[in-house]
């Protein structure tokens, strides 16, 4: 096995968590926060509006998520320049 | 009730004849292969050698055996296994396609949304047989999603075996990668709920994947091809939902899941790589690999860890083995904090 990066593998753990405590966060909100929300009284087609709202929260919530993942990885990595010839 | 001991221990067992059956299966792929010409160039080598390629097709059918057999010898989850085997099985027929026929790249994430739906159908006919809606979540309980649940299946396994298709372009980053997440969810599911089937499936695919491994880690006597990688993307996908480790399996993909959006972020369509005009690694003339100065090339994971520091191929594989064991290991705490 040939040596790691060690600092880009540095650099991918401070990012890997992160991302798993924003995400573990994101999860927290949309259990008590989000799904108890109960938007719709109509036990019929209310059911899908309830959901299509829900899923539109987590998917604001996953895509401010990924934002941040790549904010932090253009930091980390591509500070100077996107043509990465040198390091951060 | 609870399974017995001797119940996961010969779920496990008989998982273990994964290995073999892959390992001899992939060398029968490559003789095969070989000869009717179906090969690939490693072009991260200087003297480009021509490598069998869709030899990962043996996994696949490693699963798709084992499965059988274990219902069969062992009474296992029918309904589980069948389920399974229908996504790893139409994921497999999806990439042998695309290995032909070369498809464009938005076919591969429209047909994989079909993978899916052989759970869906299989839990609208069984329901809390093969699926369970609610949703657990580590620290904060769980929440039932009847409506969505099922809605996002397909979308699931899609982006399962796309993002695995991703992440190959060194030699063994898949194969090694999915053993090493296999391996940590395994040992999640062992700790935390040893259901015999969840505990047989993640055996399977770790050692089916260790065993094609064998031939395809640095340097490469064997590929993967479209068929191997969206199949075992699949896999590990559709065991996400079966054996419910949502979540986990989420965490456990990290690295897939970075090197995806930044390569869909910065080229803004489904796309594949051999289409690419500005491709994200260079090879330099004493064989090292350095990233791509050029700013419309994809900010992948291979060129992100060589940023400012050329590095051989066999390096970056093992950087990214490392960063697959870290997020291997938040995904077990991960399993361990749902409970």
């Amino acid at each position: 096995m040939k040596k790691l990066n060690q600092r880009a593998t540095a650099l991918q753990l401070i990012v890997f968590v992160t991302q798993w405590g924003l995400m573990i966060l994101g999860f927290g909100i949309l259990a008590l926060l989000v799904a108890p929300l109960r938007l719709q009284l109509d036990p019929g087609l209310g059911r899908y509006f309830d959901a299509g709202v829900k899923a539109m929260i987590a998917l604001v919530l996953s895509t401010s998520w990924l934002f941040i993942w790549d904010r932090q990885v253009r930091l980390y990595f591509y500070r100077k320049r996107e043509g990465a010839a040198e390091p951060a | 009730m609870l399974p017995s001991g001797w119940e996961v221990t010969t779920a496990v067992l008989l998982a273990i004849a994964s290995f073999p059956i892959s390992l001899v299966l992939t060398r029968f792929f490559m003789k095969m292969n070989a000869k009717s010409g179906i090969v690939g160039i490693d072009v991260h080598k200087l003297s480009k050698p021509k490598i069998p390629e869709m030899c990962g097709a043996s996994i696949p059918i490693t699963l798709i055996l084992l499965s059988t057999a274990y219902v069969l010898i062992d009474g296992g989850n029918s309904l589980m296994m069948l389920a399974f085997s229908l996504v790893v099985g139409s994921a497999a027929v999806v990439g042998a396609l695309d290995d032909r026929l070369k498809m464009r790249g938005i076919y591969k994430p429209l047909l994989t949304l079909l993978c899916g739906l052989p759970i869906v159908a299989l839990g609208l006919l069984y329901p809390n047989q093969v699926y369970n809606p609610t949703l657990q979540v580590p620290i904060f309980g769980s929440f039932h999603l009847p409506v969505i649940y099922p809605l996002s299946i397909p979308v699931a396994i899609s982006v399962t075996s796309n993002t695995t298709n991703m992440l190959d372009p060194l030699n063994g980053t898949m194969a090694g990668g999915v053993s090493i997440i296999s391996a940590a969810l395994l040992i999640g599911v062992l700790i935390t709920d040893p259901a015999p089937s969840s505990v047989f499936l993640y055996a399977s695919l770790l050692f089916a994947a260790l065993g094609f491994f064998y031939f395809n880690r640095y340097p490469s006597r064997a590929f993967a091809g479209n068929v191997g990688q969206l199949s075992i993307g699949a896999a590990l996908g559709a065991l996400a939902i079966l054996s419910r480790s949502e979540i986990a399996s989420i965490v456990a993909m990290f690295p897939n899941i970075q090197n995806s959006f930044f390569f869909l972020s910065k080229i803004k369509r489904f796309t594949e790589h051999r289409a690419l005009s500005a491709k994200p690694t260079k090879l330099l003339d004493d064989g090292r690999l350095a990233a791509s100065s050029d700013l419309k090339a994809p900010l992948t994971l291979v060129r992100t860890l060589l940023v400012g520091r050329p590095a051989k191929e066999s390096e970056i594989v093992s950087t990214i083995f490392g960063l697959y064991l870290i997020s291997a290991t938040l995904a077990l705490i991960t399993m361990i904090l749902v409970g």
